[in-house]
């Protein structure tokens, strides 16, 4: 018999570095998030002027100084409107999702490992959601709920439970018939340990990043439920709203337009580079530590 | 260990089907068919045949990860299917699995300190402190350096993750340990060293091993006996010497023929395994064997052939081996050991 020499990999502490933001998009998505939902935040500190304020001499003043993204068709000043709108519209946006996961998360845990019935049923009731185009469910919610922006919240939230669950599932199944749940289970594990230990964590990858895509497309129908006038009533600022009002003036005044639509497309261009950097760091080749 | 001894581990006519083809042609596949077997108190019994022979389906049952759709499987004198939920816990502290991948049978975000602790931790064994000394004991038994503890497995080579595994197996002091294909997915070199570890873990803890394995080279240094496997069938069994000196069923033959060997003329050149394994879902009528078996006679295509005994510990399948024994091997002098 030879004898047992342990072996020894040379003391290489080094870690590997891990894009733990995921890499330098990722990176840049926090950093614009965080700008915006700190703008959201000390909206009231930074604004300049109300966002109710009407002013008669400014109407559709262009951009100076101090309107920076000018005036609308009541004389508002556009920049403080978006700046207050973000508040709406990243709260829909973060909150619908956080919703949808809170529901969708153990929906697709529960069908993906318990499986069998259980699975079929909890799918078919999913995939009855998922039968009906998207805004088409939001407008039915709407004109049962009435508009406002918690109605458009709940709709957006309806609208993703089932893609959660889904993702959730597909990669639950993947996960519960790896060599170490089945090991865990053999070790005498009980199912919740390894749901909680196990299954979740490794499963809920490709969950986060369908959260963060997930979060650019709220932003984008919440905008469309309110420029359809079902979200947010005016005179709340609010980015979908804004658009709709400015489509009118377009060629008069495009600033009207152009502001509140480069600020929605800021914030998905956020969601979207922070979801490429989740799908980055879950990337089974460079698995977070 | 006397052959009088009652074995740990007895398998008894087991049967295990999968559902296969679409839904006009339901059809079934027979991964196991009827498989008699027993596995003796610290003893390692190789259970060795192609893809799709079954030996992992059978594996998985005795490890108590699926259940045979017929027949039975008792360790230590009890039927497991009968056990009670205490049974049922007794008997996955004892009879342990390890699995081929030793990448995929840990969990990629747990330490491997993590990984070991898991069994003393899910049974409710032992306090934090008493967990951590027996997680360092299991990390030197089988060879671990104590600094790799708080490493992910990501960090390790092949041959330490296995060594993970197999300690995570050893946690609950199992008396048997299924091994399904260990060694496979490691590097060749890696593969003699875990091989050295199973070998002198089932010396020092009195472990029984059933070591899955296709590769009958790897098996010989390891075991006590050898059960062949063929499309669900056990077509020999017999201690090593029997199997690798006096081989009786054709497979078998084929089967050692093909272990790699320096001297291309020193082989029993007549046997070559030719052609695919057949499909399981209509494997051929009688012996399953006749259909690239060069000494097929016409019987073997309609009758299935039970087990002759060739001697006191070795049995085979098949019909010509029953009238006429084949010879010892003496043509081929394959060292002991040699992988």
């Amino acid at each position: 018999m030879i004898a047992l020499e342990p072996v020894t990999v040379t003391s290489r502490r080094r870690r590997i570095p891990m894009p733990r933001w995921g890499g330098r998009e990722g990176m840049a998505g926090w950093i614009i998030l965080g700008v915006l939902v700190l703008v959201a935040l000390l909206a009231p500190v930074l604004a300049p002027h109300s966002t109710e304020a009407i002013d008669g001499s400014r109407i559709f003043g262009a951009p100076d100084w101090s309107h920076p993204f000018g005036s609308d068709d009541l004389g508002r000043d556009v920049f403080s409107r978006v700046l207050y709108a973000y508040r709406a519209s990243l709260s829909i946006a973060i909150g619908s999702v956080l919703l949808a996961m809170a529901v969708g998360i153990p929906i697709g845990l529960i069908a993906g490992y318990a499986g069998g019935w259980t699975d079929l049923v909890l799918m078919r009731a999913v995939d009855l959601l998922l039968a009906f185009p998207a805004l088409l469910l939001a407008i039915s919610l709407i004109a049962i709920l009435g508009p406002g922006g918690l109605v458009a919240l709940l709709a957006i939230a309806i609208i993703y439970v089932p893609i959660m669950a889904r993702v959730v599932r597909s990669s639950v199944l993947v996960v519960r018939n790896q060599p170490y749940v089945l090991g865990a289970r053999a070790r005498g594990a009980s199912h919740w340990a390894i749901v909680r230990g196990h299954v979740l964590p490794n499963a809920i990858g490709p969950a986060l990043v369908q959260a963060s895509v997930l979060m650019a497309f709220a932003i984008i129908i919440e905008a469309a439920l309110s420029f359809l006038g079902l979200g947010a009533q005016p005179p709340t600022p609010e980015l979908g709203l804004m658009l709709a009002e400015g489509n009118n003036y377009l060629t008069q005044a495009p600033w009207v337009e152009i502001f509140p639509g480069l600020a929605i497309a800021l914030s998905v261009l956020a969601f979207n580079l922070i979801g490429d950097g989740l799908r980055r760091s879950f990337d089974p080749g460079q698995l977070a530590r | 260990m006397t052959a009088t001894e009652a074995p740990l581990l007895e398998v008894r006519g087991v049967v295990k089907t999968f559902p296969a083809g679409g839904l006009l042609h339901r059809r079934v596949v027979h991964a196991v068919d009827g498989v008699d077997l027993h596995v003796r108190r610290g003893e390692v019994l190789s259970l060795v045949g192609e893809s799709g022979s079954g030996k992992s389906t059978l594996g998985r049952c005795i490890a108590g990860m699926s259940a045979p759709d017929s027949g039975s499987i008792l360790f230590d004198g009890q039927d497991v299917a009968a056990l009670d939920r205490a049974g049922r816990v007794e008997f996955r502290r004892r009879v342990q699995p390890v699995f081929q991948d030793p990448r995929a049978s840990l969990d990629p975000r747990w330490p491997i300190a993590r990984t070991i602790a898991e069994p003393l931790v899910a049974n409710g064994m032992g306090a934090a402190a008493a967990r951590d000394a027996r997680v360092a004991e299991l990390m030197s038994l089988v060879g671990l350096p104590r600094h790799l503890a708080d490493r992910r497995p990501r960090e390790l080579s092949g041959g330490q993750q296995q060594r993970v595994a197999i300690a995570a197996a050893l946690a609950l002091e199992p008396e048997l340990l299924v091994a399904d294909e260990p060694v496979s997915a490691l590097d060749v070199s890696v593969q003699a060293q875990i091989l050295n570890l199973l070998a002198e873990l089932r010396e020092r803890l009195g472990l029984a091993l059933l070591f899955i394995a296709h590769d009958l080279g790897v098996v010989e240094y390891l075991s006590d006996r050898v059960a062949v496997m063929y499309l669900g069938r056990v077509v020999e069994t017999g201690t090593v010497d029997d199997i690798f000196e006096q081989p009786q069923h054709p497979y078998t033959r084929a089967l050692i023929d093909a272990i790699p060997h320096p001297d291309p003329q020193r082989r029993m050149t007549t046997a070559r395994l030719a052609g695919e394994i057949p499909s399981p879902i209509a494997p051929p009528s009688g012996c399953h064997y006749h259909t690239r078996c060069p000494w097929a006679v016409d019987r073997c295509s309609v009758e299935r052939p039970g087990q002759t005994p060739f001697g006191p510990t070795h049995e085979a399948a098949c019909f010509v081996a029953a009238e006429h024994p084949f010879p010892p091997r003496t043509s081929v002098t394959l060292q002991k050991g040699t992988l």
